[in-house]
């Protein structure tokens, strides 16, 4: 087991340096720069080659790899060359409006999923198993920034429930206000997310139900459905946990579109606002710290996987 | 990835806005101001783009002018949304006949926002390095000025040769008065003199203003302005339907039913310094041949476009009505598709095939009309998308491309086709000699006459096509009072702006 770790591990590490190098090299492919956008239209060379000379952009590509990598590895993810101010801090506030909402979203995603995914597997021939089914692949094809247009429509205009966009100025100095703001957003990517998670809820059931166990279960006595419940759905949680992994990255992707769409101010918005900004210390630092945070939620789920899963641990 | 998800959400959006047109309903607006205004009163202004930094010095783009001119940072002159030039740190000022020197009174008991007392020897530092620090922004705008002194509270500003456009650029970047030597962090704060202090940025949400109570002139009428800064306009349809902003510039005036039909907002159309420009890259290829750059100017419906807009007007030469030298040039290229069919076969230039590099933050609207105008004539316009950045390195730099849209919004920006190396390409030597003998000129009608001169030849040259003259599109609570609608996107002074509690 400390051995799986440990090479797990190595394999997390390796995998944030190819992400840092390419971050760093796919960003330095993109046209235009800042010092452009800082000096603007009507701005002549000379005005250009101070600003590039006062941010450092005109150091060689490898000496400004060595001095961000170096600095990530002290722990400062760099500074924006438009404001100054410290990537991770940005990070930080930010994350209060991000974090919440993949949370909520998730949990959203989850509460939709898994019972009408059993539910759906469990009734499968039947009229209502096949419109639940059939409804979720209809959801789970919706884009999301039209479901959550429509949740605005209803919620914030018409009844007048939620607000329609933004984050309350204060934070979360007032609980209740900061998480009406979250909740049509979360429910845009929870209802989306929560579409495809059902299909694979559902499927994963009618595995287990195919399985010796379960079948070994019934025929000790126990009714079909009930096998299921008590023996099948701990192996389908397993694999709901793993996909949950997987979906982190969605959600995540799922927030850059729905921070946009709803003027959120989180880690989505900001990125697209940095890239179009060209302020790519900024950009790198973002970058690297979501994909660090996806691939340390994949190095968590295959430890638990691991750990939780007996069948697992004989086969290593 | 990122950007193909963005891209995509995009065109969604515009699907998702033509479902909720279809389920508001029209009721009548009925815009009556009820009520006391409110002094305490909170007012959230939706805009449009977000600045990158705050830094009034160096960083470019109208975002910064629009709500830190006026509010926050002052100059010895001001203009009002009509444009007019007026006094502000200086209560006064005269200039000599021979238009060589400037003397202005400075206003007494003016303190910045940190309570250090306005000095004139601020006033001289912030003029004099303005000129001589190139990196500052307009720091080209006082090249003719040759000493800046200060004697009690009278600045003079001596020049080498006249400056017709010189008390007009004080009113701008150029004439701005810092403190000398200040250590205020301009990326994320400011100090200035103006009725407002800069209370809080929170990027890419919002910048919040409070009014200064020790303000030198009228106190601002409410206690703190919020500027809520929301790209979309269905979004802000939204936040404004919902109660959650007072003010929407920059809307789409084709949602006007909408915005109007709960009776709580009223659309006003302000005239602009917008240009919506078509720029055309002459120095080589077919639209070098002034008959193809004439054929294409008369294919399109310029009428057609304002339609589609809801909003603005037609502009057929490089300066707009607000702006001095300003002369209506639709007889120059009127629409006439079978007029620009015949420049192009008398050009050779059958079967043209070019393409629109246009920054992807404007609406669909313009590209589409261009696409379909320019097809009747048998030019295949291809439209590449780009974000600004792009936009700025390969047209702007580069000057790689075909034809460009871009909304140029600074008012008296005329200079740009006195300029050979600029992305217009323009080179016309009788028409930079007529602008450098407007600048030179002593009296405002005889530069005025000057570059409407210059203006007609611009336009005879086909050297752009103007497809339109920009409206500030306003949508405005009814119970906001003072909420200025010219000119919004350049700049925009919020001195008398009100809210009632009514």
């Amino acid at each position: 087991m400390i051995r799986y770790a440990l090479i797990r591990l190595g394999l997390l590490l390796l995998g944030l340096f190819v992400a840092s190098v390419l971050i760093f090299l796919t960003l330095r492919v993109l046209p235009g720069d800042v010092a452009q956008l800082i000096a603007g239209v009507n701005s002549n060379p000379e005005q250009l080659a101070a600003i590039r000379e006062r941010l450092g952009l005109n150091h060689p590509l490898p000496a400004q790899y060595l001095d961000w990598i170096g600095g990530v590895l002290r722990g400062d993810l760099g500074t924006s060359l438009l404001t100054g101010t410290a990537v991770v801090d940005e990070l930080a506030e930010k994350a209060q409006v991000t974090v919440p909402l993949g949370i909520l979203s998730l949990v959203i995603a989850v509460l939709i999923s898994v019972p009408l995914g059993v539910l759906s597997a469990m009734r499968r021939g039947r009229a209502d198993g096949t419109a639940l089914s059939v409804g979720a692949q209809t959801l789970a094809a919706v884009p999301v920034v039209w479901a959550g247009m429509m949740l605005v429509v209803v919620f914030a205009v018409w009844l007048g429930w939620l607000p329609a966009q933004g984050f309350p100025r204060a934070g979360w100095a007032d609980p209740w206000a900061a998480l009406r703001s979250l909740i049509l957003p979360a429910l845009t990517i929870g209802i989306v997310e929560g579409a495809m998670l059902l299909r694979f809820v559902r499927s994963a059931t009618l595995q287990a139900v195919g399985q010796d166990f379960v079948r070994t279960a019934a025929a000790k006595g126990l009714t079909r459905d009930a096998a299921l419940i008590r023996h099948g759905l701990p192996v389908v949680g397993l694999s709901v946990i793993t996909v949950l992994g997987l979906q982190v990255a969605g959600i995540i992707v799922g927030a850059v579109v729905i921070e946009q769409l709803f003027s959120l101010p989180g880690i989505g918005r900001m990125l697209v606002a940095d890239v179009g900004a060209r302020d790519l210390p900024k950009v790198q630092g973002e970058l690297l710290a979501l994909t660090g945070f996806v691939l340390v939620v994949g190095f968590a789920v295959d430890l638990v996987h691991r750990i939780i899963d007996p069948r697992q641990r004989e086969a290593a | 990835m990122l950007r193909r998800t963005v891209l995509a959400s995009a065109s969604l959006l515009a699907a998702g806005a033509l479902l909720l047109t279809a389920c508001s309903g029209g009721a009548e607006p009925a815009p009556t101001v009820t009520g006391e205004p409110d002094p305490d009163a909170s007012v959230a202004i939706r805009l449009v783009l977000e600045p990158g930094n705050l830094d009034i010095r160096r960083t470019a783009g109208a975002a910064l002018d629009q709500i830190l001119v006026d509010n926050v940072y002052q100059g010895l002159v001001a203009r009002t949304a009509e444009q007019e030039i007026v006094p502000a740190l200086a209560s006064d000022w005269t200039v000599s006949p021979d238009g060589l020197t400037y003397t202005f009174t400075l206003r007494e008991g003016v303190a910045f926002h940190d309570g250090q007392p306005l000095t004139p020897q601020d006033v001289v530092w912030s003029l004099t390095t303005r000129k001589n620090t190139p990196e500052w922004r307009d720091s080209a705008r006082l090249a003719n000025v040759e000493t800046i002194e200060a004697e009690g509270q009278d600045i003079t500003l001596t020049l080498t040769e006249p400056d017709s456009s010189l008390l007009w650029n004080l009113t701008g970047r150029a004439g701005i008065v810092l403190k000398e030597g200040d250590t205020v962090d301009y990326n994320t704060a400011a100090n200035g003199t103006g009725p407002f202090v800069l209370e809080r940025w929170r990027e890419g949400d919002s910048i919040t203003f409070a009014r200064n109570d020790a303000y030198w002139g009228e106190p601002a009428q409410v206690a703190e302005v919020v500027f809520d800064y929301i790209p979309d306009n269905q979004a802000a349809l939204g936040a404004a339907l919902a109660g959650e902003v007072d003010v929407v510039t920059g809307f789409d005036a084709n949602l006007r039913e909408q915005i109007e039909a709960n009776g709580e907002f009223a659309l006003e159309l302000g005239q602009s310094t917008d240009k919506g420009t078509l720029a055309f890259n002459q120095t080589s290829g077919p639209l070098a041949d002034v008959r193809v750059r004439q054929a294409i100017r008369q294919a399109i419906d310029h009428d057609a476009i304002i339609e589609a807009l809801a909003s603005g007007q037609t502009q057929y030469g490089p300066i707009p009505e607000l702006d001095p030298g300003y002369e209506d040039l639709s007889d120059v290229a009127p629409y006439d598709l079978e007029a620009a069919r015949a420049l192009l076969e008398a050009a050779g230039a059958d079967d043209l095939e070019l393409t629109l590099t246009i920054p992807n933050f404007y609406s669909t609207t313009i590209p589409q009309i261009l696409v379909s105008d320019l097809n009747e004539v048998g030019i295949t316009l291809e439209v590449e998308s780009v974000d600004f950045s792009t936009w700025l390195n390969d047209v702007y730099i580069n000057q790689d491309y075909d034809l460009s849209f871009v909304l140029h919004t600074e008012a008296r920006d005329f200079e740009n086709w006195a300029n050979p190396d600029y992305y217009f390409t323009y080179d016309n030597p009788e028409v930079q000699d007529l602008y450098a003998q407007s600048l030179a000129a002593t009296d405002e009608e005889e530069a005025a006459d000057l570059l409407q001169e210059a203006a007609r030849l611009v336009a005879e040259d086909h050297a752009a096509d103007w497809l339109y003259n920009g409206a500030s599109v306003v949508a405005v609570g009814t119970n906001i009072t003072g909420m200025p609608s010219i000119n919004v996107n350049e700049r925009l002074n919020l001195a008398e702006i009100a809210k009632s509690n009514g």
